[in-house]
């Protein structure tokens, strides 16, 4: 019955749309750009104080302790209305002994939108058997207005194979196996099908695969598969007097740091272990991301992030260059040369650009970056020229058209001309990857990682039920409204359009009973670390797509007019970016000294800041 | 009337130097090409002819005038129309049609005993679909000639033209080239481009 009545509501809606494409034009605008826009303006205009059912938020609701931990910080927030009394701190429990209440042992009175804050601190030498740790555990119990709180204390010391080898593991297959080459090899098809898009074409359609009686054609994108045993079944030829050892290390050189350079983003926040369908708080997540009770979503969380990976990056080089030297052909050696000289000029104004987003976040560690962005502003709005001159930079480092002077089809074949087969490519697959790590290093430093715009998102939900309201209707509605588009525009996807219209209205019917059962802005963990991940996958995407855009619209430098924007042009303004920046962040600092915009990410600050220096909503 | 001097400013402004508004309208410009084809019905700015594809007919793309394997047009109870007169493989440059002639029972007319056209030889000229006063050769099957295994594939007799043939109302004997008042419409889908 519901199934007929959206099956007749939207042939109904495909025959009005054909008849007036440009009607769905403009309904299709309405519904992604202005109903979008809606949730903000109402998010503005909502008190913040939505979180009517808990009068104070305790953070974190569970406490992890390593052995190297040093003391946990737990706030107590007012987000009610009216004053209360919190009272009667003590550690109960088996492990009672362990722990201890480092300062605020006396009862407090928090008036509204205020802010208390102690330390609980653990004694390692009490788990300490004859040989090894052991784990126990506490409760740190307290009452808060007259209702009795209870924060579980756990102590344990895991190996390093728990902590970092296995999650580690686990993460690099995630991203490689299950992100970056699917995606890789999803650009190779997507590469020839969008440039047919923009320049009127049909584009790659004809392979196709027989299920039973149905052939499936997919939009061509059984290409990548064709494409992918063509690779493999061609001849392997190495030119006679080649470097044969260099050879084959070439293309390998130029794909393995690439590859590795990935461990440094993160696409997503942290993932607290057994606590999946619970509600956690942004306390929570920072122990997590801390490696304790969780993991950060990041393969590698190292201090010098961004260091690493102008490191390895420069590796990559290294393929390009022993690529044509080894050839023994001299249009490969001219564009492996082509290709060093490129990468000096503009790694230069890469590491520059990178500065002044480092001023402004004081931090060279991804994951703190976007955390430093989520608490003030995304670098795009914060450093717009850097973004610029990094994402110009950026592009001109994976050799792709409008900088593809190493390649040069028109002129020299490049550095790779001798290769053929897998060997090819290879450095075929590494330029891929490498438009999907400009995407997504410029998502992490600019763009706010895996947070939603407007800061519409915390650790524990939506902050608003309005926000989770027009986060769903405003998806919806763009479902819905491509899903019309899609249904209305070619037979044989049409049965594609009707389930996406579909899902859309389930998002809308979904974000109405968020809203009013107050479940938007209490979401299980699980479902928060799912909206990140797949907001940053959708960030990268649109930014691959983006560079894509770009390598088929605009037209090739000249040689000397390559080196004159990395020189002339790149390198001063990312110069004076840094100037001006570091002007106006002098200018802002507070006299005490310390920068006007800190990131507070670790729950374990050494520092006990006042309680009013951190502001509560975003 | 005095000759002006248009003056073009070769002056670089500042938007030109660097270089972003340009590049920005270009990239919507191919942005805009590709949403249209992406998501609008039936791909607008697309103006590929999808040859070879199951759901598509070539036939609709070809203008009415194409000139393809010829064939022969049927009388109204099913025997062909021609009458033997040679025009069609008399004018023919290429010499490419062989006409045996032989006597209908029906009428005092001729009928061909064998009418055979050799394709790999045929120049696609036409000449013979005017020279026919009896509306019999036609070329307007909309079909190219197929690559064949063996030459003699390509050599179509008169039960091949005339399986591709159809009735044809025109009046015989070549009085004018008008249809008959009770001459059923011409297919409309040929009567325009249905792109």
């Amino acid at each position: 019955m519901f199934s007929t009545l959206i099956t007749t509501g939207i042939t109904t809606g495909i025959t009005a749309l054909r008849r007036v494409p440009r009607a769905a034009w403009l309904l299709a605008f309405v519904v992604s750009v202005v109903l979008p826009a809606l949730p903000v303006l109402g998010a503005s205009a909502a008190p913040a104080a939505a979180l009517s059912t808990t009068v104070v938020d305790l953070q974190p609701t569970r406490i992890v302790f390593h052995p190297d931990t040093e003391a946990t910080r737990v706030e107590l927030h007012n987000v009610g209305t009216t004053r209360v009394r919190a009272e009667n701190f003590r550690i109960e429990g088996a492990d009672w002994a362990g722990f201890a209440i480092v300062e605020g042992l006396d009862a407090q009175t928090i008036d509204p939108g205020q802010m208390f804050s102690f330390h609980v601190s653990v004694d390692g030498s009490s788990f300490k058997d004859a040989k090894a740790y052991r784990s126990g555990g506490a409760e740190l119990r307290l009452t808060v207005g007259g209702e009795r709180r209870t924060v579980p204390l756990v102590f344990e010391n895991p190996s390093w194979i728990w902590t970092h080898f296995i999650p580690a593991l686990i993460k690099i297959h995630l991203i490689a196996l299950g992100f970056v080459l699917p995606l890789a090899s999803l650009l190779t098809w997507l590469e020839r099908k969008q440039s047919a898009m923009m320049q009127d074409r049909v584009g790659p359609n004809m392979a196709r695969i027989q299920v039973g009686g149905v052939t499936l054609r997919l939009w061509g994108l059984l290409h990548i598969a064709t494409d992918g045993i063509k690779m493999l079944f061609k001849e392997d030829f190495v030119p006679r007097r080649a470097h044969v050892p260099l050879y084959t290390l070439a293309p390998l050189m130029a794909l393995c740091p690439v590859i590795a350079v990935f461990a440094i983003i993160p696409f997503g926040d942290a993932l607290c272990y057994g606590r999946l369908f619970e509600v956690v708080t942004q306390a929570d997540v920072d122990q997590c991301a801390a490696g304790r009770g969780g993991t950060p979503l990041q393969i590698a969380k190292i201090d010098v992030g961004l260091l690493f990976y102008f490191a390895i990056a420069s590796l990559a080089t290294y393929g390009t260059t022993l690529a044509g030297w080894a050839s023994y052909n001299k249009w490969a050696v001219l564009g492996a040369l082509r290709a060093s000289a490129q990468m000096i000029s503009y790694e230069v104004a890469l590491g520059l650009t990178v500065v002044g987003a480092l001023l402004v976040y004081g931090s060279l560690e991804p994951h703190a970056l976007v955390h430093a962005q989520l608490d003030t502003y995304w670098g795009i709005v914060l450093q717009p020229l850097a973004f610029v001159l990094f994402f110009t930079a950026a592009v001109a480092e994976t050799k792709r058209a409008p900088f593809d002077l190493p390649e040069g089809e028109s002129e020299i074949i490049g550095y790779f001309i001798e290769y053929s087969g897998m060997r090819f490519g290879l450095f075929f697959l590494a330029e891929f990857m490498e438009v999907i790590f400009v995407g997504a290093m410029v998502t992490t430093l600019f763009l706010g990682g895996w947070s939603l715009p407007f800061g519409l998102m915390g650790a524990s939900g939506f902050v608003s039920d309005v926000a989770a309201l027009g986060f769903f209707v405003a998806a919806g509605a763009g479902m819905i409204a491509t899903g019309v588009l899609i249904a209305a525009s070619n037979k044989a996807v049409r049965d594609f359009g009707r389930v996406l219209t579909a899902l859309g209205i389930v998002h809308v019917l979904i974000g109405l009973w968020a809203a009013s059962s107050g479940w938007g802005t209490a979401m299980p963990h699980i479902l928060v670390v799912v909206i990140g991940m797949t907001t940053w996958g959708i960030k990268v995407f649109a930014l691959c797509w983006l560079q894509l855009l770009i390598r088929w619209t605009l037209p090739r430098f000249r040689y000397d007019q390559l080196m004159g924007l990395g020189w002339k042009g790149l390198l001063p303004l990312s110069v004076a970016n840094i100037v001006l920046t570091a002007i106006v962040v002098y200018a802002m600092m507070p006299s005490t000294g310390s920068a006007s915009v800190t990131s507070t990410t670790t729950a374990t600050q050494g520092d006990t800041p006042p309680a009013t220096d951190r502001e509560h909503t975003p | 009337m005095t000759i002006g001097v248009k003056k073009v400013s070769l002056e670089r402004r500042f938007s030109d130097q660097i270089f972003l508004p340009a590049i920005l309208q270009g990239l919507i410009t191919t942005a805009r090409h590709f949403f249209k084809n992406t998501l609008s019905p039936g791909q607008e700015d697309v103006d590929t002819i999808r040859y070879g594809e199951p759901d598509v007919r070539v036939e609709d793309y070809y203008p009415d005038r194409f000139r393809g394997v010829h064939r022969l047009m049927h009388r109204e109870d099913g025997s062909v129309r021609c009458v033997a007169c040679m025009c069609c493989s008399t004018v023919c440059p290429a010499k490419c049609i062989y006409i045996q002639a032989e006597d209908r029972q029906d009428a005092q007319e001729k009928a061909p005993k064998s009418f055979v056209i050799d394709e790999l030889k045929c120049v696609v000229c036409g000449l013979c679909v005017e020279a026919c006063p009896c509306d019999a050769i036609r070329m307007d099957t909309k079909q190219h000639m197929t690559a064949t295994e063996v030459r003699q594939d390509a050599v179509l007799a008169k039960v091949d033209l005339m399986k591709r043939g159809t009735l044809s109302v025109a009046i015989q004997g070549g009085v004018s080239a008008d249809f008959r008042a009770d001459a059923p419409k011409a297919d409309p889908r040929f009567m325009h481009d249905p792109r």
